[in-house]
């Protein structure tokens, strides 16, 4: 095989890989996202009386 | 004789990239299905006009930069109108201090520094403060407010401030000395209502903020250079933009329903028939995403910002009520961010498959060859016009391989979430504290 036609196939295999990355490094960034926004979600007091469903709620 | 060395390697690469696309062109006759032929031939009139798109930028931003030699009334002046410059800042401790000391030295004397801390959660407010005062003609100012948004707390700072020409400035952003003095001189002119300065990515430490750098100088600063010929540049960049403060209370200051402020206060000004100028010269250097997942990141802020500032002013785009510039502007950026990175992952899908179905052919090298001389001879052109490092060149070969069809990839998904609606949030990247 010619180098022209080698080259012509490595970039063919490039491309491909990169398309199917592209998709995958998009989604990946967007379940990152969903993580660090539950990480940081903040409660209030009510959600958090809500969330243990008792009248008070108790620190160590 | 370096310049001469690199305007002689921009001819031999423009040679180059003919008989590429002359070799392309007789793929055509080997094509077997009608199919393949169609789509080949939407290739070919697809890769006409980016060429032709490259080549009038090109040939206008040559235009303009020999326009600036021979301008003799564009002189620096370190005294002149009082100039406001706001720093809107959110969480910017690692950075506001380099910032705020960069613009203390700026030369240009008549300078109001106005810092609007947006309710960050860290100490930049503190940080900040502790530049408050008078410093010969200089003064700082530092406020804070509950958290609104970045365009709210650039309002504030207009809002406060005193002088006529008003300096918008990010907060991880580092200027040049004499950028204020650079871009204050093109206010001699009063039908300009804003001007642009340049961006450089200060923290060039990997593949992906290298090829960053590449694009920065490639597609913004030579497009901006380009677009100044006609004094309309479609954006205002967040680092580094001055505005006459009566222009923007004539459009009603910063809107607050887009991602990308920025643009949108640009196009509201072109849409009123203000003229945006570009000054090379002025130059902010500012951080870029380090990894991959934060570019994506940035350009999905982007690409919805600019469709949403877009579809503000989608009116314009078929009815020009007398302002030609507007539309003309809007067709561009819709191309920009929607048709060329669609066109531009559809081909490859469609090379791909080709290749696939009627075995390996030549197509996709020259292809991909035509791409990287466009983007070697504008970088070269770039390197040349900016200073920034021949190595830059170099990445070209990676820029067309995969970084611009990651970006696409991205781009285009961003795009279909923003037609369906779904919701975003600002997405502040971290900053490193690299300035």
């Amino acid at each position: 095989m010619n180098l022209i036609g080698f080259v012509s196939v490595l970039i063919l295999v490039i491309t491909l890989l990169t398309i199917v990355f592209g998709a995958i490094a998009y989604f990946m960034y967007k379940i990152r996202e969903r993580k660090r926004k539950a990480a940081n979600r903040t409660y209030s007091y009510e959600e958090a009386l809500e969330h243990e469903k008792s009248e008070f709620i108790y620190f160590e | 004789m370096k310049t001469l060395a690199i305007i002689l390697l921009i001819l031999l690469l423009t040679v180059g990239m003919g008989v590429t696309l002359y070799n392309f062109t007789q793929f055509y006759i080997s094509l077997n299905t009608l199919f393949a032929k169609v789509g080949y031939t939407l290739i070919f009139i697809f890769t006409l006009l980016i060429i032709s798109r490259y080549m009038l930028l090109l040939f206008f931003s040559l235009l303009q930069l020999l326009f600036r030699i021979t301008d003799i009334e564009l002189k620096k002046q370190t005294r002149g109108p009082m100039v406001s410059i706001i720093v809107p800042a959110y969480n910017e401790s690692k950075v506001i201090a380099k910032s705020i000391e960069s613009l203390l030295l700026q030369q240009y004397e008549n300078i109001e520094l106005i810092i609007v801390d947006d309710g960050s959660k860290d100490e930049t407010f503190l940080i900040a403060k502790q530049y408050e005062g008078e410093m010969g003609a200089k003064s700082v100012k530092v406020f804070r407010k509950p958290n609104g948004g970045k365009s709210r707390a650039i309002n504030f700072g207009i809002e406060h401030s005193s002088g006529e020409l008003i300096l918008v400035v990010d907060a991880d952003s580092k200027l040049n000395s004499d950028a204020v003095e650079l871009l204050v001189r093109h206010f001699e002119n009063d039908e300009i209502a804003a001007v642009a300065g340049s961006v450089y990515i200060t923290n060039q430490v990997n593949i992906w903020t290298k090829l960053q750098a590449l694009e920065y100088i490639e597609g913004l600063n030579m497009v901006r250079n380009g677009q100044a010929l006609v004094k309309a540049v479609n954006i205002i960049p967040g680092p580094i933009g001055m505005f006459r403060k009566s222009a923007l209370y004539d459009v009603g200051l910063y809107d607050h329903d887009t991602f990308a402020e920025d643009c949108d206060v640009t196009l509201k000004l072109i849409a009123k028939g203000y003229k945006i100028d570009f000054e090379p010269e002025a130059v902010a250097y500012t951080e870029a995403p380090e990894s991959l997942l934060d570019l994506i990141k940035q350009r999905y802020r982007w690409t919805r910002g600019i469709l949403q500032a877009i579809r503000k002013h989608a009116g314009l785009l078929v009815r020009p009520r007398g302002n030609v510039t507007a539309t003309v502007v809007l067709w561009y950026m819709l191309f920009e961010s929607i048709l060329w990175p669609t066109v531009d992952v559809w081909v490859n899908a469609f090379i791909v498959f080709v290749s696939l179905t009627q075995g390996v052919s030549l197509l996709v090298f020259y292809w991909w060859m035509i791409f990287t001389i466009m983007d070697m001879a504008a970088a070269l052109f770039c390197v040349l016009v900016t200073g920034e490092r021949l190595s830059l060149v170099f990445y070209a070969a990676f820029y067309r391989l995969f970084f611009v069809e990651i970006i696409n990839t991205a781009k285009i998904l961003a795009t279909i979430e923003e037609f369906v609606g779904v919701k975003m949030e600002w997405g502040k990247l971290e900053r490193k504290g690299r300035l």
